[in-house]
């Protein structure tokens, strides 16, 4: 078997060659000599420049590449295909047409089935989060119930004021927790990437995952550092985090610690961390947790998708996870992020 | 935040019985309060079930606490265990659990190990007056 990489050039950077890009790039044994569209202004090249994939300013100059054995034309212009084949070096194949549809199909497909796994670990980490939310919804209930039963033969005009503007704020934080909950629910993970200050992706996190307590007593420690900002999809470290905080609390069976802890490297290195003294992770299962479907929790408590999710969000984003944990003990998670490089603005050299 | 109403301030007639109501949410403790005092119970609360403890420990709660109405979620102490050290050790003392989980499971396996009623958040003021004037009867049974 062949195991030199297989080097490719992309000619349109239009929607299919962004989709090519985010695939492509994540895959080890394919490198992405460059890209090059006629038109300067087409979104996949500034894509192209983030992922530092070179662009170039002639489709011929990329194509006569000597490093290309794979051109993928993307464009759908019937002009292309000649125009390839005629300056194209010899032994460099092409892939256009139906074959290339066929592959932007694949790549919608599995880009379909990612987000739907990861709406679905959404929803069943939501499901198992039922018993939380109806507690946190029927102790402000209580609160109205008294006061509004009170209230029917209370004298004291005082009192009445009183206890009406209590109720009054007993439902705004009931539709508070309410709004947050169909927020979280709904994100679809699709949404931009930007700076995101993860500190406070994390208390959002902690406010979801603590529906996962039932009756633990776990003390959260935070030790977050000023500006751990990295470049992200909120609502996808929003998940992450969700996750990571859920098996922490979860692993603490009665009393214990969550440490919540950002840091930021001298070189700008940003990196975020969970941990509990909760039950720990046996070292055989290590190289298993990060598979899709492997669960230890109990029916109805998790889907096994969780960190998988996790691991997909992560890679995506070209950070690194690791695990630290001893068996009675506890865990720790540790993200590192690359660095922050601002995208500069386009300005003349 | 324990507070010990001495039985010295009531009136004789309008205390029916001492209630300890256990809940870590102050608005809680408030509502649960007005709605037995209506029905001339005398309430004392505590935050959490290390609270709960020290209550009955506390003066003359060995003697005159005669029901204890316990929340389960609570920090420190939770209902769980506040309810086992009860039961161990002031057997007599009727329990309600009054919660916010609705978790059959949970309140079959109390239900089994002996407490009076498993009520779940929000409960109307009479019915938990009357889980109260319940588990009061048998208060004055186990005197016998």
């Amino acid at each position: 078997m062949n195991t030199s990489p297989t080097k490719i050039a992309i000619v349109g950077a239009g929607k299919g060659g962004i989709a090519l890009l985010e695939l492509l790039h994540q895959i080890p044994d394919v490198e992405i000599v460059g890209i090059a569209d006629k038109d300067p202004t087409a979104p996949g090249l500034k894509r192209a420049r983030d992922l530092n994939v070179q662009v170039a300013e002639r489709v011929q100059d990329l194509i006569q590449n000597h490093g290309v054995n794979l051109i993928m034309d993307v464009t759908g212009d019937p002009s292309m295909g000649p125009l390839i084949h005629a300056t194209k070096r010899p032994g460099s194949e092409v892939l256009s047409g139906a074959a290339t549809r066929l592959l932007w199909n694949l790549v919608q497909h599995q880009s379909k089935l990612e987000a739907e796994l990861f709406q679905a670990d959404k929803l069943a980490g939501l499901g198992s989060f039922a018993a939380g939310i109806a507690h946190d919804i029927n102790n402000p209930l209580q609160l109205i119930l008294g006061l509004a039963e009170n209230l029917t033969d209370e004298q004291d005009l005082d009192v009445v004021h009183e206890q009406a503007r209590d109720i009054t704020e007993a439902v705004k934080r009931t539709s508070a927790l309410c709004r947050d909950l169909t927020s979280y629910a709904r994100r679809d993970g699709a949404g931009e990437v930007v700076p995101v200050n993860l500190n406070m992706k994390m208390d959002e996190a902690l406010k979801i995952a603590r529906y996962a307590v039932t009756l633990q007593d776990i003390t959260v420690v935070k030790h977050y550092a000023e500006a751990a900002t990295v470049i992200g999809n909120p609502d996808e470290l929003l998940h992450v985090f969700v996750n990571l905080i859920t098996n922490a609390v979860q692993a603490i069976t009665k009393r214990g610690t969550l440490t919540l802890q950002t840091t930021v490297g001298p070189d700008g290195g940003v990196s975020a961390s969970v941990s509990d003294t909760g039950c720990g992770i046996p070292k055989e299962s290590f190289s298993k947790i990060f598979e899709p479907l492997y669960t230890t929790k109990p029916p109805g408590k998790g889907t096994g998708l969780g960190l998988y999710n996790v691991m997909s969000v992560i890679s995506k984003m070209e950070g690194h996870i690791c695990v630290e944990s001893d068996v009675g003990v506890g865990t720790t998670f540790r993200i590192e992020f690359p660095q922050v490089q601002p995208t500069m603005p386009c300005a003349p050299l | 935040m324990g507070e010990f109403k001495s039985g010295f301030f009531m009136s004789e007639s309008a205390c029916n019985g001492r209630v300890l109501v256990v809940d870590d949410e102050p608005d809680i403790r408030k509502v649960v309060r007005m709605t037995l005092q209506k029905a001339g119970y005398e309430v004392i609360e505590a935050e959490n079930g290390e609270k709960a403890i020290e209550a009955i420990n506390t003066g003359e709660n060995r003697l005159l606490l005669d029901v204890l109405v316990c929340d389960i979620r609570m920090p420190k102490i939770n209902g769980v265990e506040a309810i086992a050290y009860f039961q161990q050790e002031w057997p007599r003392v009727p329990i309600i659990v009054l919660t916010g989980f609705p978790d059959t499971d949970m309140a079959t396996t109390f239900l089994r190990s002996g407490v009076v009623d498993y009520l779940v958040k929000p409960v109307e003021g009479e019915k938990l007056r009357t889980a109260v004037a319940r588990a009061m009867e048998q208060r004055e049974l186990a005197r016998l």
